[in-house]
């Protein structure tokens, strides 16, 4: 089997709060390997956003070693973390975060750009047709719907080609229809571009879609169940 | 307590966090205006309080080249103890070293003098340090003159014909303040010692003085019985109730430029002050929504605010009164140290009065907007959208209630401005500068808006984010354009009127005006002299002969009476320079009327300056009378004359036809042109000649006054400094408030990939880019500012210094990016992870 492109070993995460220090994660180890699709699931509070955050390099392990897409993730900077985003990775978060100033195709061309890839705005407007947005294109964020936004920041996240797609509760803020349609178009283009898949879901119906299922309960992994192939 | 009032104080319980740059902002321009309103008032009540000194006693009466008459002088005995003073300005020399000559003022005083107040003398006390010793008088001089002379005790110098002893310097003088401008360092000798070093002879430049001190008696009274006793004296009679009048005026007037200086802070600080109030309510979004759901009317809430604002508002001017007045307090002792004036420091009512004021009222003005729509918003809206997104469509009330306290704030200005000409020229210029301002920060979020769209920006993301941030609807674009483009255009009107000032002083007349002025050259020294200058090499000279003389009279009607256009006052207010002549001088241009014959011997003919003439209401054949030396010469108008007395030539607002002045002694003035290597001889060969000639260097008289204008430009740049601050207040305040956004669009950079060097190149570059452009903005409105006070007020040319608009530019650009990057900077250090959870969109 090839080298996992994620690889957590006894990771902790330990973060400040008015009350002093909480255990967010506590000693995950976890191995995911090309073109899975793993869901992550468990209870409010559970971890599983936060264990995402540091699979994705934006927020920082307090113990235990991450490694992703072959790259120590606890040794490098912040510029070289974001540079690894920037190359090989996508996230889609539950409210979009979509940049307010930029159109949609601006949106999505923006890590092309920042990458000083050639043909930027071409590819953006590509993806834009994939996700069914093509007419959408010089609309800002403001003037589109909740799911038309997931659909911008899916095709931002598939941009650069991203070997690992990272999704936190990408149908969280849409109604039962439309996410369904994002969850669908999710797979079917994580497949086309042969990216490993790795979603927080609290949804039944998407975590149901996953080749693998991680339950996290108090910052420990309860549970992991992989699909019979 | 009424419940509006409880829930008012109860949501103040919530912290007023928001409202840091709303009271820095009030505080500051506020404690501004009170500060220099105090010590405004300090000095008008230090010169009402020792206006006895400064005008050296209760009433003191002047004559111009002449002592008073015998009966002039019993009069003036009959109303009290009289000290009498002679002034004029000469040269001092060291004793045997002639070419060791300086220009000084020298004060000759009477054993009464001073009558109020002491001297100040370094050395023996002042009847010693005068009196004769072995037939040598003694001297006192201000220090720096015995500093440039090197004087030490005993070292002998000369005046005029006479040998004095130096004897100490002179540290202080009690009358200083009622006196002018003067063209040398003080001396002080005694009467008897001038007069007998042949200065005061007839025809010779000197004021006399007599200074009188009055028990008792009305002082309006004792003027109407002088000017009745002495109709045609041409003496200058002041009395105490207005001991120096030029400085009382002249401090008015400054302090109430610097009162409107920060009246334009005040106006700066309102635009944060509003963007406080803004930022507030969208803090408040959800509290002023559940009340509204629980049945709080538009007007209950909008009282609950108002309340809340004014709670602040009175705080704000509170702590700028204590700061104002408590500046002043703790500065009295400097201050009253370096002011050339008297001042009596303290806690005076009506400056702070004034500056509660102009605060209270820019807090309304600038927080009724954004509180009165409060009033039209409904509950579900704000719900839906928060307060920072609706759209704001003014109702035509809200814009009546605004105009009218716009129209009620100018009133209150106007009427506590103690310059209310000046109040309404600055709040039309600062009111059309806000409104085009305001309209450039619309276009420039538009223009910026448009521009991060088009080929400029694709493949930068940093640029299409910056001029996306620049033009997002609702931010702080408008804002900052106005906070900054006032403050730095302030800056630049002052910096750009005083660049010109001094090029107009420094640079542009010396290359047209002579090296020397020479005056108090007698009649039969006037061929030997010009003689001399011939000899030595200069280029040019020019003599006249030169009287002084007071108009008393125009077309028969008292001076103080005829009706004449305020501008051509000054004519009239004191002694002006008179001359005779033959035939036209040299480059006379006749605009109006014939030059008499030069044989012509008939009734007294004036050739009189043409702009000053037509002020004063003159035309061909009208009549004025003269007083010189004591005699009314009454001559008719027989031309006008151009006179440009920016040339520093020989210029006399009226020549007098030869007969005229027949008999009346006078003294010669002359202007020489020389080149530099020729001065040193000029001087010293006068000095040997012709000690009792006095010598100005025309360069060295420049740079006195390039000098004193530059103290004026400092106090005024310190002015401008506090609009400087409270634009950057006002710029702080825009930064925290985006500082939210930042925050956000720094984190959804960073997860796609933007290192931290791009995301804050991109910070800075909206920083910049913003404080550019306003910069220039200023520049413009600025400049054109600075351009109609030159062309309008000093009528002189107006040329853009480089320095000072460079220096303008960058300062817009180095103030945004302060105000800026402090708060990107703490955008960049917040952790991704934590910023995205807790943001929603």
């Amino acid at each position: 089997m090839n080298d996992p492109h994620i690889l957590l070993e006894n990771v902790a995460l330990n973060l400040p709060s008015p009350a002093g220090e909480v255990d967010i994660l506590r000693g995950i180890s976890l191995e995911i390997h090309s073109c899975e699709t793993v869901g992550i699931v468990g209870p409010s509070g559970s971890g599983k956003s936060s264990l995402l955050m540091v699979m994705a390099g934006l927020e920082r392990a307090t113990g235990g070693s991450v490694r992703v897409l072959g790259e120590d993730l606890t040794a490098m900077g912040e510029d070289a973390l974001a540079r690894l985003r920037r190359d090989r990775m996508g996230v889609v978060f539950q409210s979009f975060h979509l940049i307010p100033t930029m159109t949609a195709i601006e949106n999505v061309a923006t890590p092309l750009e920042l990458a000083g890839k050639p043909g930027a705005f071409d590819r953006a407007a590509e993806l834009l047709e994939e996700v069914g947005l093509g007419h959408r294109r010089t609309h800002y964020p403001a003037q589109l719907s909740g799911g038309e936004q997931q659909r911008v920041a899916l095709a931002r996240a598939l941009a650069p080609r991203p070997s690992l797609l990272l999704a936190d509760e990408p149908t969280g803020n849409l109604d039962a229809k439309t996410g369904a349609q994002i969850s669908e178009l999710m797979f079917r283009l994580a497949a086309e571009y042969q990216a490993t898949m790795v979603l927080v879901t609290h949804e039944v119906s998407l975590a149901a879609s996953c080749g693998r299922l991680v339950t996290i309960s108090d910052g420990a992994i309860a549970d992991d169940q992989r699909k019979a192939a | 307590m009424s419940a509006i009032l409880r829930l008012a104080l109860r949501d103040l319980r919530g912290g007023l966090s928001g409202f840091r740059v709303f009271l820095i902002c009030l505080t500051l321009g506020v404690a501004g205006i009170a500060a220099v309103g105090s010590i405004s008032e300090a000095i008008s009540r230090g010169l009402a309080a020792e206006s006895r000194s400064i005008l050296g006693g209760d009433v003191s009466v002047s004559f111009t080249y002449r002592f008073a008459e015998d009966d002039e002088r019993a009069w003036l005995e009959r109303l009290g103890e009289v000290s009498e003073i002679a002034d004029l300005r000469s040269m001092i020399g060291l004793e045997g070293r002639p070419e060791e000559r300086a220009l000084s003022q020298v004060k000759g005083v009477d054993a009464a003098w001073p009558l109020y107040g002491e001297a100040g003398i370094d050395g023996p006390p002042l009847a010693e340090a005068l009196s004769p010793v072995d037939g040598v008088y003694g001297l006192l001089t201000e220090p720096v003159l015995a500093e440039r002379l090197g004087l030490t005790p005993g070292t002998l110098v000369r005046l005029g014909t006479g040998t004095f002893e130096f004897r100490g310097t002179l540290t202080s003088e009690p009358d200083v303040a009622s006196q002018g401008f003067n063209l040398g360092p003080r001396s002080l000798v005694s009467l008897e010692g001038l007069r007998q070093a042949g200065l005061l002879g007839p025809g010779t430049l000197f004021d006399s003085l007599y200074r009188l001190r009055i028990d008792d008696g009305n002082l309006n009274q004792m003027r109407a019985g002088f000017k009745d006793a002495f109709p045609e004296s041409g003496a200058r009679w002041r009395d105490r109730r207005n001991a120096a009048p030029g400085i009382e005026r002249f401090v008015q007037r400054m302090g109430a430029f610097l009162i409107l200086v920060g009246l334009a802070a005040l106006a700066i600080g309102g635009v944060g002050i509003g963007a406080a109030v803004r930022g507030y309510l969208t803090r408040k979004t959800a509290t002023i929504a559940a009340l509204r759901t629980l049945g709080a009317s538009g007007n209950t809430v909008f009282a609950i605010y108002l309340i809340q604002v004014a709670v602040i508002s009175l705080a704000g001017i509170a702590l700028g009164l204590a700061f104002g007045a408590g500046a002043v307090a703790l500065a009295a002792p400097i201050l009253a140290e370096s002011l050339p004036v008297p001042a009596a420091f303290g806690v005076y009512a009506w400056p702070l009065f004034v500056a509660g004021a102009f605060g209270a009222v820019t807090a309304v003005l600038f927080t009724l907007w954004p509180l009165a729509w409060l009033r039209e918003v409904r509950p579900a809206q704000l719900f839906r959208q928060g307060v920072d997104d609706l759209q704001r469509r003014p109702a035509a009330a809200q814009l009546m209630l605004l105009g009218g306290m716009l129209v009620l704030g100018a009133v209150v200005v106007l009427a506590l401005s103690g310059a209310w000409n000046l109040a309404a020229w600055v709040m039309a210029g600062l009111f059309g500068a806000f409104l085009l301002l305001r309209g450039l920060g619309w276009v420039l979020a538009r223009v910026a808006r448009a521009s991060s769209h088009q080929g400029v920006a694709r493949n930068r993301p940093g640029l299409r984010l910056a001029l996306g941030a620049i033009g997002v609807p609702g931010g702080q674009t408008p804002g900052i354009v106005v906070a900054l483009g006032l403050a730095l255009g302030v800056l630049a009107a002052i910096g750009q009127i005083d660049a010109n000032l001094q090029r107009l002083i420094r640079d542009q007349l010396p290359v047209a005006s002579p090296a020397f002025f020479f005056v108090d050259i007698q009649n039969d020294q006037l061929a030997p002299f010009t003689a001399s200058l011939d000899t030595l090499g200069a280029d040019r000279a020019e003599t006249a002969p030169m009287l002084r003389g007071v108009i008393t009279k125009l077309n028969g009607i008292p001076a103080a009476e005829a009706p004449i256009d305020p501008s051509g006052a000054w004519v009239l207010r004191g002694d002006r320079g008179v001359s005779y002549a033959a035939t036209p001088p040299p480059g006379t241009v006749i605009t109006e009327g014939t030059w008499w014959a030069e044989d012509y011997t008939g009734p007294p003919l004036v050739s009189f300056a043409e702009e000053e003439g037509r002020e004063l209401g003159l035309s061909i054949g009208s009549t004025l009378t003269v007083n010189i030396l004591g005699r009314p010469v009454t001559a008719e108008v027989a031309n006008f004359r151009e006179v440009e007395w920016r040339g520093m030539g020989i210029n006399f607002l009226m020549i007098l036809s030869p007969g005229a002045l027949a008999g009346a002694p006078h003294t010669h003035i002359a202007t020489v042109h020389t080149a530099s290597a020729t001065e040193a001889p000029i001087m010293r060969n006068t000095a040997r000649d012709f000690p009792n000639v006095t010598v100005i260097r025309v360069r060295e008289q420049v740079e006195r006054v390039a000098d004193a204008l530059g103290d004026l430009g400092s106090a005024t740049r310190w002015a401008a400094l506090a609009v400087l601050v409270t634009g950057l207040a006002v710029l702080l305040g825009a930064a925290a408030a985006a500082a939210e956004r930042q925050v956000r669009e720094a984190a959804i950079l960073r997860t796609l990939g933007a290192s931290r060097q791009a995301v804050l190149s991109s910070f800075a570059l909206r920083a910049a880019l913003l404080g550019l452009m306003a910069g220039l903005v200023a520049l413009a409105w600025g400049s054109a500012a600075a351009w109609a006070v030159s062309a309008y007020v000093f009528d002189a040319d107006f040329v853009l210094s480089p320095g000072t608009a460079l220096a303008v530019v960058t300062a817009g650009v180095l103030l945004n990016l302060l105000a800026a990057t402090g708060f990107a900077l703490g955008a960049l250090n917040r952790r991704p992870a934590e910023v995205l959870r807790l943001s929603a969109g």
